[in-house]
């Protein structure tokens, strides 16, 4: 029952994960934003449903919405200045963007009221579970699953139909033409980045409201920049550009990096050891991939017409 | 007046509110004007006091030697680089000051000397790009006017066929502009461009790479847009052939500086023309050959 308990475990970090490489796939691998704070969105998304459901005590579809609309409007908002920039800039005010984000929660701990810590760097629990009462504790996690797979599939609907669309033709031409193609087509590029960096938020976000109410549990310390480089390595291994490439790629780095925790069965090292070498294996991944297949392991769909 | 933020400019004599009028010589009502227009680069002077005009359908060729400061004078009015000094009029209004896509959308369109080709972008997506004011490229549209979006589509595919047969990439439609040859991207731009449908049409060296035949045909078109569809064209070129095949006037800059300006023939004639072109012993041989005449 253990292994069963942990594969749904898995299988709900892969669906959250998958949001967040599908929000990033749109920014960096539709549009070129090289959005290196995507953790910011996640970490945002769940502070506030955090303090919709448990400081106000306001149901989960409410803390749901609104930590999308406030991670979208966050995403809108760090890229007004530099939307006029080059790729550079873009990752270093999106990395410093997220790293606010967190250092904020960390020490305005005024913020979350209510639960069995109050906030700052203990970190929030009691994080209320939604229709947790309707199920066992056996039971819950399959429960929850389905939630999150009902997220990722209307995630990954969204988000396709926009790529696919009229908007998603732009964007690419923004992502390949450096500005001066599509500037000279009349679109104005920068509206485009600030909406494209607010419909990426707001699915950040929805990832960080999904992962919160699952722990019940969350501080600052799980979102470190660390967490940005997973869901990048998600991208680029799994196929910037292409919406089922970026599930993949949650699939894949999700067991890479949980397959490692076995790893201590077969040969002797430390558990502290072991978790810096998750990073180091998934570093060698991005490698072979970057070398053997470069643009990820499903490629960029070439629409036909 | 499709240009949004502009101001209007001043009515006082030598301004476009007034030029709009007939001229003394009974031609076309002047649709851009460029006035004293100045840019350098560090120590370069690309653009020094550059004035013209160009009148509505007709068409207005731009040369001189290489560096003169012809791509500069697009950008310059285009707005992908800021002017030093100087100011420019489109249809009376002045857009110095306008951002690239507003100029666009007013209804300057232009071609860049090296093509633009989207390595990870099919060629019909090049041209689909094109159209103004999509209803899809707006978020809400997309999710609720998808029947508006397909229909939209369908219609500029139509006009993407024909424009692909001009330029003969029909049988590259669904290919990935990177892997276009460079005479190609360039006949991709000026498809892009003809799609993008704007009143007066910018094309920096759009024969530049492309087969004698092809440029015929290309000749003929960029004929046709003036003729058929009342179109305005400012065109860079270095082929003095299709230069004096269509132009109905021709502007000589050199060193960022306006030495001439006349019919195809006076120009040919001029010999400052000529002293720009070649400092020195066969200076009128390369004008006739490339003539023709
Ligand atoms: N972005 C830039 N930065 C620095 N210098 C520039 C830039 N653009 C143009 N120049 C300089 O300005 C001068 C004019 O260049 P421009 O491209 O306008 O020439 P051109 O007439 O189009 O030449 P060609 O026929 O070779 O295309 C050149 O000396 C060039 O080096
Ligand atoms: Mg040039």
């Amino acid at each position: 029952m253990a292994f069963v308990n942990f594969l749904v475990y898995l299988a709900i970090m892969m669906g959250i994960y998958g949001i967040l490489s599908l929000s990033l796939n749109l920014q960096y691998g539709f549009t070129g934003l090289a959005n290196f704070g995507q953790v910011g969105f996640f970490c945002l998304g769940a502070y506030i449903t955090t303090i919709i459901t448990l400081t106000f005590g306001l149901p989960f579809i409410l803390g749901l919405i609104i930590s999308m609309v406030v991670a979208g409007l966050f995403g809108y908002v760090i890229a007004i200045p530099t939307a006029d920039l080059k790729e550079d800039y873009w990752a270093i005010v999106t990395l410093a963007s997220a790293e606010i984000v967190r250092m904020f929660f960390l020490n305005e701990d005024w913020v979350v009221g209510g639960g069995v810590y109050r906030g700052g760097a203990f970190g929030v629990g009691g994080i209320p579970q939604p229709l947790k009462s309707y199920f066992s504790a056996q039971s819950y996690p399959f429960f929850y699953f389905m939630i999150v797979l009902i997220c990722l599939i209307a995630t990954y609907l969204i988000i396709n139909k926009l790529t696919r669309s009229p908007y998603g033709i732009v964007l690419k031409s923004i992502r390949e033409g450096e500005d001066r193609l599509a500037q000279a087509m009349g679109k104005d590029v920068k509206r485009f980045r600030l909406k494209t960096m607010a419909v990426g938020g707001m699915f950040g976000g929805l990832a960080g409201c999904l992962w919160a109410h699952y722990y019940g549990f969350i501080s600052p310390r799980q979102f470190l920049p660390l967490e940005t480089f997973i869901v990048w390595a998600m991208v680029i291994v799994g196929g910037k550009g292409n919406n089922k490439g970026a599930i993949l790629g949650a699939v894949i780095i999700i067991i890479f990096y949980h397959s490692t925790r076995y790893l201590k069965d077969y040969i002797p090292v430390e558990e502290v050891t072991l978790a810096s070498l998750r990073m180091v294996a998934i570093g060698i991944l991005i490698v072979l991939v970057m070398l053997f297949m470069k643009e990820g392991i499903i490629k960029e769909k070439k629409p036909v017409y | 007046m499709s240009i949004a933020k502009g101001p209007v400019a001043p009515g006082n004599a030598g301004s476009p509110a007034c030029s709009r009028q007939e001229n003394g010589t009974g031609r076309r009502q002047i649709m851009l004007k460029v006035v004293d227009l100045y840019k350098s680069f560090g120590g370069i002077q690309a653009l020094a006091g550059v004035s013209f005009t160009v009148e509505k359908q007709s068409i207005t060729g731009l040369i001189g030697p290489n560096g003169s400061g012809k791509s500069t004078c697009f950008n310059v009015i285009s707005g992908f680089y800021s002017k030093d000094g100087g100011e420019v009029y489109f249809e009376g209004q002045k857009i110095g000051n306008l951002k690239p896509f507003e100029i666009a959308r007013g209804g300057i369109g232009r071609t860049f000397q090296i093509a633009e080709a989207p390595e990870k972008m099919t060629v019909v997506e090049n041209l689909l790009l094109a159209p103004k004011d999509q209803t899809g490229e707006k978020i809400f549209n997309v999710f609720f006017k998808g029947t508006k979006i397909k229909q939209e589509t369908g219609e500029f595919l139509k006009k993407i066929d024909e424009v692909l047969n001009l330029v003969q990439l029909n049988h590259l439609r669904n290919e990935y502009a990177g892997n276009l040859s460079g005479g190609q991207r360039k006949l991709l731009s000026l498809a892009r461009i003809l799609l993008f449908d704007p009143d007066l049409i910018l094309l920096d060296e759009p024969t530049a790479g492309v087969n004698p035949t092809l440029i015929n045909d290309l000749v003929e078109a960029i004929q046709r847009l003036r003729d058929e569809r009342g179109k305005t064209i400012l065109l860079v070129e270095h082929n003095m052939r299709v230069i004096s095949r269509i132009c109905d006037k021709v502007i000589v800059l050199d060193s960022g500086i306006k030495i001439a300006e006349g019919t195809p023939k006076e120009i040919q004639n001029n010999e400052k023309v000529l002293e720009a072109y070649l400092s020195g012993s066969s200076k009128k041989q390369l004008f006739h050959e490339d003539t023709g005449s």
